[in-house]
């Protein structure tokens, strides 16, 4: 009976008929065929920025978790009156990364703090956009017409506003600078929406008249189903890759809010607010108040870029794994 | 070594007058990750002045890149030419310095592709496009190059020639495009023109329009053709002599008469049979069995041997020469032509001829 | 040609007219309104508050309000007595939808004979300074432009040079470099950036370049008041050496990031055309290295990259408003940050109407202008 062997693709035939005759006996060769999601991970894996990315992004990630428990101090802790030196002071032993001026903060808890706040904006105003987004896009692809133009109408509209300034504007009025991380999340979803509705009702159109599409339904298949077995699939790998672009801009653009003092109340640090609690100390000359958590968002801006462009060439079906 | 080449020229001199284009024992491997890729590996040929040669193969036979190869056209990473000598117009061209080089191309030889929308520059007129190669290697005015372009599209049959100069390449349909390609190809009268799968991309009768064009032209001008393809009814009207080229490697020459009514070699008689003829009606279609080697695992030694109805043991230990076999001219790379396969030689051809002939006519199996 | 330009202003016009619907609606209905900053002023009674509402004209529904605003109404109707601007008096309607001479009021001034609202360049006047709107933006305009303009132009040429020669010579240690350059420069916060640009230049560090302001306030008076034009008159070279001086950092900051990612777009764009078959084509007529780079895929490749361009125009906004901030530069970013904070709601509008303007205006400039180049676009 047949005995069912796996080697390796560089296995020539010479090797295969070696192996035959000293077994004595004879071969057929098959081909093992990956499914889509095996062959993607495969293509990530190999995908060296891909995978220091995710180192990065997934460290951030635990200390956003853990964090406030392993952090060395209290961030409202107070120090004696005594122990104040009105410009901090810089790197330290007990201080990695310095002391605030004023109120003498530990730096490095105020990072690792801030992270919690900024990765939570960021993802969370991503996943309300990317919701948003699908859902018009996709009425707007599948339903056509005259409420695809209206939407798409409103759509250019939106994006013909300085988005960021909006958002400004919104976070000062509903927030009044002691805004929540929570109305920062919803104003940024609210306003991320755009280019991922655009993205799917593209993807609707051009493939509504692919052929697969047309095979799918001359075979008698259901609407909804061509829509969540055929389409969208199809669609996740560049809403994938925007997602990532949409969560790095938040982050940067909850920084930039916070930094102007419209955004996320103080008291609840983020890595904007502490630029904006350092900007007032500038001539004092601390320069590692305000470095330490920008050098946090670059990092993390840049891990997710990373990871977006190795997902993008991971999903990608045409590129070799 | 053997009885293989019909008058052997010592490598480093110059072929005889009448010879245009000599290629020697050209080996031109790819590097990539993967490995090597020993896409042309040891092809040689000849084309007399003002003749044609036919170099037919399927994809990946390295028909291609031996056209490439002549013209100096491959990126040197991941491309590297091993060995060889091409010998153009009584010059060696491999060895001079690619200043030299351009000023051949377009000039004394010019190449024209296979796909024409895209090989046209789409933001510049096709007047200009013509132009500029004129003005570069004859040397004159814009004026008299632009003169000259018109001229050239007259040449190639395109009505209205002076609008035309003045339109895009998107304008234009694609038989159309073709004929500026072929246009932009002539207009500086070369002695060598490499056609590379001219038609393929175009209609079956916009097809034979441009064959037949190339025909008249090549009489008007005298230029010699290098016509790659995989079409075997495009080379038997084109062509004097052929070549056939599988995985790397020539298995078969000759003349096209000899080629395609006698082939000698097995994969030319495989592709022969598989042509679907009047006599063959009712039966099964003739396939090759098996697939083209991959290229980074090609077999030791005879590089057909996986799939020829003819091997034998030898055929896995020793790869063949090319050998004298049928015509005058012709060579087939078989072990079938070698002193050792004579007396299977004889049932070889009988087959193929009985293929041909008797075909699978009621419908039984061979 | 004319058709197409013709279309798409048609198609933008629609959406100019969507774009101030929806200013005006953001900011109407934004929570606190107007008097929300007098929320904290005790001493602020409520008939004080309905008195400046009224006298606003706020206290009108606000289809109304958005009426008035853009110069559909004129509310300078009869039984409506006008003083230095502010209505006394109002009647509880839009007023009249005709103008002075008879004509629709939205007509301009020259048919209508009106001059309100802001199809007719009022804007209104600014809570916080009581000036018309149009003035303090139009003093605001000038500092943002001269940072806007030289930041366009250094931001443009450099991006295309890192690019091209990226792409030319392709992972050499110059595009290894640029490629870091541009993930890292994309990565950076804006503000970030100039802070840390004033910190080692202007800061107890070297303190060679100045921390903020555009003009050095010991040497000349406020930018664009008339003094500082006499100033400037008596002493031209050493005034635009100072504004130079002072353009230095924030310029900089400013165009970092979109370097970075523009330099990437280049390349990829001069890659994509370096591997088209045409450039094959125009070596196998023997065409030199440079004339088949610069001349076939160079122009190739700079068609997108100038719609790219075109589209980002309008970013420059945003980034000039963080510049600004940092920096104290007098410009537009700056009055809006201040606008903000004021909750001024006049200048607010102004301000973002002419941005989103400014944005459709590009928009409409990068398709005309691709048009334009491409060959391959029917119109």
């Amino acid at each position: 009976m047949a005995e069912e062997l796996r080697v390796a693709a560089e296995t020539t035939v010479a090797d295969l008929d070696r192996r035959a005759e000293e077994a004595g006996a004879d071969y057929e060769v098959g081909l093992e065929s990956l499914s889509q999601w095996q062959l993607a991970w495969r293509k990530f894996r190999k995908h060296r920025l891909a995978l220091v990315g995710s180192v990065i992004l997934g460290s951030f990630v635990v200390v956003a978790l853990i964090g406030p428990i392993i952090a060395p101090f209290e961030f409202l802790n107070v120090p004696e009156p005594d122990q104040i030196v009105y410009a901090g002071r810089g790197p330290s032993l007990a201080h990695p990364f310095g002391e605030t001026g004023g109120l003498q903060r530990d730096v490095l808890t105020l990072v690792i703090n801030g992270a919690r706040t900024s990765l939570f904006i960021g993802f969370s105003s991503m996943a309300i956009g990317v919701f948003i987004g699908t859902i018009v896009g996709s009425i707007a692809g599948y339903v056509g017409g005259f409420v695809d133009n209206l939407l798409m109408r409103v759509v250019d509209v939106m994006l013909s506003l300085p988005i960021l300034f909006v958002i400004l504007v919104f976070a000062r009025f509903f927030g009044n600078g002691r805004g929540s991380p929570l109305l920062i999340v919803v104003i940024f979803g609210v306003f991320s929406w755009m280019g991922i509705s655009r993205l799917v009702r593209s993807l609707f159109l051009s493939i509504r008249e692919r052929e697969f599409v047309e095979a799918a339904k001359a075979v008698g298949v259901r609407d909804r189903r061509i829509i969540f077995r055929h389409i969208l699939p199809n669609a996740f790998s560049p809403i994938v890759v925007s997602a990532s672009l949409i969560v790095a801009a938040n982050i940067i653009g909850e920084a930039f809010i916070s930094f102007l003092g419209f955004g996320v109340d103080p008291t609840s640090p983020t890595w904007g607010n502490i630029l904006s609690s350092a900007l007032t100390f500038i001539p004092v000359g601390n320069w590692w108040w305000p470095f330490f958590p920008g050098l946090a968002i670059i990092l993390v801006v840049l891990a997710v870029n990373f990871i977006g462009d190795g997902l993008r060439d991971a999903l990608d079906p045409r590129s070799r794994a | 070594m053997t009885e293989t080449l019909t008058t052997p020229t010592p490598l480093g001199s110059p072929p005889p007058r009448e010879v245009l284009l000599e290629v020697r024992n050209l080996k031109t491997h790819f590097k990539v990750l993967d490995g090597i890729v020993p896409a042309v590996d040891g092809v040689s040929f000849s084309l007399k002045r003002g003749e044609t040669l036919g170099i037919v193969g399927e994809s990946g036979s390295g028909k291609s890149v031996t056209a490439l190869t002549i013209m100096r056209l491959l990126d040197i990473p991941p491309a590297e030419i091993l060995d060889g000598e091409i010998w153009f117009d009584g010059r060696e061209i491999l060895s001079i310095p690619i200043d030299e080089m351009r000023k051949i191309r377009g000039n004394d030889m010019a190449m024209i592709f296979q796909e024409p929308l895209t090989s046209l520059n789409p933001v510049f007129t096709i007047g200009d496009q013509i132009a500029e190669q004129v003005e570069l290697h004859l040397r004159v005015r814009k004026k008299e190059a632009w003169a000259r372009a018109v001229e050239a599209l007259k040449l190639v049959g395109i009505p209205s020639p002076d609008r035309r100069a003045k339109q895009y390449p998107h304008e234009m349909s694609g038989g159309m495009r073709q004929r500026v390609m072929i246009a932009m190809a002539l207009s500086c009268e070369p002695k060598l023109l490499i056609a590379d799968e001219p038609t393929t991309a175009l209609d079956v009768t916009i097809q034979a329009q441009i064959l037949e064009l190339l025909k008249t032209i090549q009489d008007r001008t005298d230029s010699a053709l290098l016509l790659i393809t995989h079409d075997l009814g495009v080379v038997a009207e084109m062509v004097n002599d052929v070549i056939v080229m599988y995985a790397g490697q020539v298995v078969e020459q000759g003349t096209v008469d000899e080629v395609l009514l006698e082939p000698h070699a097995p994969y030319t008689m495989g592709l022969i049979e598989s042509i679907p003829t009047v006599e063959k009606r009712g039966g099964r279609l003739s396939v090759i069995s098996g697939v083209v080697p991959s290229p980074f695992n090609l077999p030791p030694a005879c590089r057909f041997e996986p799939r020829c109805p003819y091997r034998w043991d030898l055929c896995r230990r020793v790869p063949p020469e090319l050998y004298k076999a049928g015509g005058p001219g012709q060579l087939a790379r078989c072990h079938l032509h070698s002193p050792e396969g004579e007396s299977r030689r004889q049932a070889a051809l009988d087959k193929h001829r009985e293929n041909m002939t008797v075909g699978r006519l009621f419908g039984k199996g061979s | 040609m004319t058709k197409y330009v013709v279309r798409r202003i048609s198609q933008a016009i629609p959406v100019l007219i969507g774009i101030t619907i929806v200013v005006y609606l953001i900011l109407a209905l934004a929570p606190g309104g107007p008097t929300a900053r007098f929320a904290q002023n005790p001493r602020m009674t409520n008939e004080a508050k309905e008195a400046f509402k009224k006298a606003w004209g706020l206290d009108q529904p606000w289809p109304i309000q958005y009426c008035r605003w853009m110069g559909i109404c004129n509310p300078n109707a009869s039984n409506v007595a006008v003083a230095d601007g502010f209505l006394l008096d109002h009647i509880p309607h839009p007023g009249s939808f005709v103008g002075p001479t008879g004509w629709p009021n939205f007509l301009p001034n020259f048919i209508s004979g009106s001059s309100n609202g802001v199809l007719h360049g009022d804007f209104g006047f600014s809570i916080a300074t009581g000036e018309h709107v149009v003035t303090r933006i139009g003093r605001a305009a000038v500092p943002t432009l001269i940072l806007a303009g030289f930041a366009l132009v250094i931001w443009i040429t450099i991006a295309i040079l890192i690019g091209v020669f990226a792409a030319i010579k392709r992972y050499s240690f110059f595009d290894q470099a640029a490629t870091v350059f541009a993930y890292v420069g994309f990565a950076m916060p804006t503000f970030w950036l100039g802070i840390m640009l004033i910190f080692a230049f202007s800061g107890p560090g070297l303190g060679i370049l100045p921390a903020g302001g555009i003009t050095e306030t010991r040497l000349f008076p406020a930018f664009g008041t008339d003094a500082y034009w006499a100033a400037f008159g008596r002493n031209p070279i050493g005034a635009l050496l100072d504004i130079g001086k002072h353009l230095i950092l924030p310029v900089f900051t400013l165009v970092v990031v979109n370097i970075a990612g523009d330099s990437r777009f280049v390349r990829a764009s001069m890659l994509e055309a370096l591997n088209q078959d045409y450039v094959r084509t125009a070596k196998a007529k023997g065409l030199p290295g440079r004339v088949v780079t610069f001349k076939h895929a160079l122009r190739n490749a700079m068609l997108p990259v100038l719609t790219n361009i075109g589209l980002e125009i309008p970013f420059l906004f945003t980034g000039a408003i963080v510049t600004e901030t940092i920096f104290s530069w007098p410009g537009m970013g700056n009055l809006t940050i201040q606008a903000t904070r004021d909750f001024d709601y006049p200048v607010l509008m102004g301000v973002l109407l002419i941005a989103a303007t400014v944005t459709v205006l590009a928009n409409l400039l990068a398709d005309v202008a691709y048009a334009f180049v491409d060959p391959r676009i029917k119109y």
